[in-house]
């Protein structure tokens, strides 16, 4: 009996700090993204009013904002595929093939996720630039005629930070699948070559649903992750020009909040993209569904 | 297995993690709304009669000023002048992201007494208070002696610097924010260029174009700007060229129709014409971290003009240049032969929030600024490099006092530019959603990369229109 | 002859990889290395080609970041926010961990759910309700104390990053606890210790190697942090960590830009994450899939 209770309270004094915690800074304020929305106030008055659905029903019809959701989506989609493809392939190759200097590769490509966006912003700004830009030297060099694509117009915004989206988080990806992929037995590969099954055969074959559920799992949570660094970068890179065609959601909800003064609306962008994110996640989740492959 | 996923998860994680918290640059969040014990009624409050000229010794009003191209030593001196005069004592703020600094103590109902910043900022602090009507009513101040001299302030300050609408931001006559630093707005270019090809500073549009196809014969571009943000002093110069101070006060004010009227067609048509004159990396650059490369171009004699104020003599002094480089200085162009033509004055403004707690002893502070103590110090300004960056108060006859490029550039009046001020009315926060740099700056980024045309341009302009002038601050 | 085809595809194939491989390397090394190089140029020297080489080591960029920009200060101020928070962090997540992993009792399911479900909550989608948050108590402790300290506290944004590291951190961690055979308690009960130095003397020093995973990931995730940081350290006269810092000297509109200073401080941003990844790069890559190496 003494030593039940004594489990109980043992049980609460170790998990209660960290509901707590866990309650006032991430609970509450979400809710209050989702109340804030039926809102509409202005930054450093008292007054508050509430509009029901007002900030929802105007941004169904607010063109920057279909636009920001588009570019979204847009980043979502390529992002995570370029990524992902190019993730897999090259920790396929580590892990499978002899090559040398393996480690040093691993190392170096792991560098840009430990750097800030702060430094990453900076150093595409300098590749971008037109007329000094390593990008338009090389592209000059190869083509033996003057390049000068503008990176940052309004016409190429979207493919630049697309680039440099994909090289910050592709070492990442690429580190994680080789680790797993080190977990698949060497057995497997030698039967399947012995049945006359190539490099991309095998990789479909046995690689790719070996690790399904870390791939799944990965995507999940790397959607979310893009909305977020999509924001980052684009504060960093672009603030959301030329003339908003590199807005994306977050972006044009912290423009909506701060610049704007538009404090509600801001946070029905803010309730809105949780929404998104939230859905997308569970439809990734139920569409790359298949069956566990254990070895 | 199990395990193994949830691992991965944990890894995937790591990922969103770290990227959600890694840094970077620019826009703070500012604060938000809610809190400020901060009298929303307070513009009518002004309770501070205009006799409180007994130095009330020992207290301490707190100061908040944006740190520019003029540097903060300035403000030190400024502050140290008026305790001397005064005794009040004075807790100076300078900051270049002023907003960040002050923003969320404000929230918290911690104000400054006196808070010094410009309008048209991104982060549009000051407007944010006109919307909110939360700032102190100072027409008082202009009938107090300056402290430390004989002459009444309203006396001291240049004539219609206190009657335009970022000074009266309600039209109702009374004055809420305090003229600061002038600085004549224009277009700036080369004019050691100018000579060498013997060109000359055109002075109606039409003169403009035929320059400008000139220009484009020898591999230079006509015009490129720092960031669409710097269009709003060309725009308003353009709006007094065209009709007059009657056009831009209705213009300003957002009347019905306007924007389908004669004048505001010639507008919209010089600024797309102007578009498609314009350098074409510019939108690609008008961006807060690139913005100097477009200043470059006409460094290097790649555009001509660009719109800009008196500061880029210092912000490009270390840039290099064009052999022969000299910097010049003109107004918009007349519309027509025999026109006038505008440059723009841009200024600064110094105000007392409606939670001030010391509102006499700031309204004497903003007294003292126009004294001739603080506009000597003031014009002495130099910045972090220790070069001369002088800001220049709005008061009689100081333009005689300055030298070098400056005397130039604030000459500009005497020769026969005439001189716009004002900027569009003030709106509450009924308006949502859109701001008046998106909607009629922003734009002409696209109109120069070809993605917008001046028509789409024009329908954006309209479809705000009527929301703005049915939310006016009256 | 088959076989000489074979092999000399083999041999193209190879060359190919490590083409790709060396192309990707260079792509993340260049750029790095020219922040460095940017950091010592002197400031006249941005105007032109930002690849050229510097002209001489300019060293003062170092000292003027150091003292002028009070980047020593925000550093240390980084230091001590990123140790404070990991620290609390620790202290709150480790018992939660263990007993949400090990323990059977009411709610425990309903806990790990939420717990799992904070993993979806973006910190940059709340950031504004928590400050507000923070804004509300100092006006409620003004009324009663007559001061209020949520807000300019080093302490309670160490706080803050630490409860929205919470579920990252219990979830890798309980994954770590729910592997260990439950031997291990049933010993130490046996020999009379109690619930709580069984978890102190036992269990965590076999989580080494999980509680290291953790502090790297979140001293990464702390140290270039700056939204939070931004809005919860206001104060000019109090402290602001480095990213802070560094994003100011980058937004100088209308005064003479100080590109020297800029990237000096971009250099005292990375090049701790930089030693600190290079010393334990091993660990960090292979705490990705810790355990996760079927076992």
């Amino acid at each position: 009996m003494k030593k039940r209770s004594g489990r109980s309270r043992f049980v609460f004094l170790c998990a209660a700090p960290a509901v707590i915690l866990f309650t006032i800074f991430m609970i509450i304020p979400t809710i209050n993204v989702f109340r804030m929305s039926l809102f509409r106030r202005s930054a450093y008055s008292t007054t508050e009013e509430f509009v029901k659905l007002d900030n929802f029903t105007r941004l169904m019809s607010d063109g920057n904002f279909i636009r920001s959701i588009q570019n979204t989506i847009l980043l979502i989609v390529v992002v995570t595929i370029i990524t992902f493809a190019f993730a897999l392939v090259f920790a396929a190759i580590l892990t499978r093939e002899e090559i040398k200097g393996q480690n040093f590769f691993r190392i170096i490509f792991y560098i840009p996720n430990i750097l800030s966006v702060v430094v990453i912003s900076a150093i595409f700004s300098a590749i971008y630039d037109t007329n000094n830009g390593t990008l338009n030297s090389l592209l000059s060099l190869f083509s033996g005629k003057t390049v000068a694509v503008l990176w940052k117009g309004e016409n190429m915004v979207m493919t630049s930070l697309i680039i440099a989206m994909i090289w910050q988080a592709i070492g990442y990806y690429m580190v994680m699948y080789m680790a797993s992929m080190a977990s698949i037995p060497q057995s497997l590969y030698e039967s399947a070559g012995l049945d006359g099954a190539g490099r991309i055969t095998q990789f479909f074959q046995i690689t790719l649903p070996l690790i399904w559920t870390n791939i799944r799992t990965t995507l999940t949570f790397f959607i979310i992750s893009t909305i977020n660094m999509a924001f980052l970068f684009v504060k960093a890179m672009t603030s959301g020009g030329p003339n908003g065609a590199s807005e994306v959601a977050l972006s044009y909800m912290y423009k909506q909040a701060y610049t704007n003064s538009s404090y509600g609306y801001g946070m029905a962008i803010g309730a809105l993209v949780f929404l998104f994110s939230f859905g997308l996640s569970a439809l990734v989740n139920v569409v790359t569904k298949r069956e566990p492959l254990e070895f | 297995m199990k395990k193994i996923l949830s691992i991965l998860l944990v890894a995937a994680l790591a990922m969103s993690t770290l990227a959600g918290c890694s840094g970077k640059k620019e826009e703070a969040p500012a604060p938000a709304p809610e809190q400020s014990e901060a009298p929303a009624e307070a513009p009518a409050e002004a309770e501070a009669p205009a006799e409180t000229e007994a130095p009330a010794v020992g207290a301490t009003i707190t100061v908040a000023a944006i740190e520019t191209a003029y540097g903060s030593k300035m403000w030190e001196d400024v502050c140290a002048a008026f305790t001397e005069e005064t005794g009040i004592n004075v807790e100076l703020i300078t900051d270049k992201n002023l907003e960040d600094v002050i923003g969320p103590s404000m929230q918290a109902g911690d104000y400054p007494d006196v808070i010094h910043l410009a309008t048209g900022r991104e982060k549009a602090l000051t407007e944010t208070f006109i919307k909110d009507q939360n700032i102190v009513d100072i027409t008082d101040v202009l009938s107090m002696t300056v402290p430390g001299e004989s002459a009444k302030v309203g006396d001291k300050i240049a004539g219609g610097f206190t009657e335009t609408s970022l000074t009266n931001p309600y039209g109702d006559g009374k004055t809420y924010l305090a003229p600061m630093f002038y600085s004549p707005c224009g277009l700036f270019y080369n004019a050691g260029l100018m000579e060498e090809k013997g060109w000359t500073v055109p002075t109606t549009w039409d003169e403009m174009w035929e320059l400008g196809d000139k220009a484009k014969a020898e591999g230079i571009s006509l015009f490129t700007y720092p960031t669409t943000g710097y269009f709003d002093a060309f725009f308003y110069a353009l709006m007094y060229s065209v009709g007059g101070a009657e056009f831009f006060d209705k213009a300003t004010n957002y009347e019905e129709g306007i924007w389908d009227s004669e004048e505001a067609k010639t507008c919209f048509d010089i600024v797309a014409k102007l578009a498609s004159y314009t350098e074409p990396t510019t939108p690609a650059q008008a961006n807060d971290q690139d913005f100097t490369k477009n200043q470059q171009l006409v460094l290097d004699n790649k555009a001509l003009f660009m719109p800009n104020g008196t500061w880029i003599v210092g912000e490009m002094a270390e840039a290099p240049r064009a052999d022969g480089f000299k910097w010049g200085m003109t107004a918009l162009p007349a519309v027509e032969a025999g026109g006038d033509g505008y440059s723009y004055t841009w200024f600064e403004q110094a105000w007392i929030p409606g939670g001030a707690e010391h509102q006499d002893e700031a309204k004497q502070f903003i007294a003292f600024l126009y004294s001739d103590k603080a506009c000597e110090l003031f014009a002495g300004a130099v910045n972090a490099d220790g070069e001369p960056a002088p800001a220049i108060q709005p008061v009689l006859g100081i333009a005689d006092t300055l030298e070098g490029d400056n005397q130039m550039f604030y000459a500009i009046y005497d020769n026969g530019a005439k001189a716009a001020m004002g900027n569009f009315a003030a709106y509450d926060s009924g308006v949502v959603g859109v701001s008046n740099r998106e909607v009629w700056f922003d734009p002409v980024n696209s109109l120069v990369s070809g993605n917008m045309t001046e028509e789409q341009w024009i329908d954006g302009i309209k479809a705000v229109n009527d929301q703005m002038r049915e939310n006016l601050i009256q | 002859m088959e076989r000489t085809k074979k092999s000399s595809a083999e041999r193209l194939y190879k060359i190919f990889i490590y083409v790709a491989l060396i192309t990707l390397a260079i792509s993340i090394l260049v750029p790095v290395a020219w922040v460095f190089m940017a950091s010592i140029k002197e400031n006249s020297e941005f105007y032109g080609n930002p690849w050229a080489l510097p002209a001489g080591f300019y060293i003062q960029n170092f000292a003027d970041a150091w003292g002028k920009a009070r980047m020593g200060e925000y550093m240390m101020n980084s230091v001590l926010v990123t140790v404070l928070a990991l620290l609390i962090l620790l202290v709150v997540a480790l018992p939660a961990a263990y007993v949400l992993s090990r323990f059977e009792f009411k709610g425990r399911k309903f806990l790990n759910a939420a717990f799992m479900g904070g993993l979806f909550i973006n910190v940059n989608y709340i950031v504004v309700p928590i400050f507000l948050m923070l804004v509300d108590g100092d006006k409620f402790l003004r009324g009663i104390i007559g001061d209020g300290f949520l807000l300019n506290n080093i302490f309670v944004l160490a706080l803050v990053y630490a409860s929205t590291a919470l579920p990252f951190t219990i979830y890798l961690l309980s994954g770590y606890f729910a592997t260990l055979a439950h031997d291990y308690e049933e010993a130490a009960y046996i020999d009379g210790a109690g619930y709580g130095k069984t978890m102190v003397r036992i269990i965590f020093p076999m989580a080494q190697p999980s509680i290291i995973t953790v502090i790297l990931f979140n001293f990464l995730s702390f140290w270039n942090e700056y939204i939070i940081a931004m809005t919860l350290l206001s104060d000019p006269k109090g402290g602001k960590t480095l990213p802070v810092g560094l994003m100011q000297l980058t937004q100088a509109q209308q005064s003479a830009a100080q590109y020297g200073q800029l990237y000096a401080g971009l250099v005292l941003v990375m090049l701790p994450t930089l030693i600190l990844y290079i010393c334990v790069q091993k660990k960090l890559t292979q705490g990705m899939t810790l355990g996760g190496l079927k076992g």
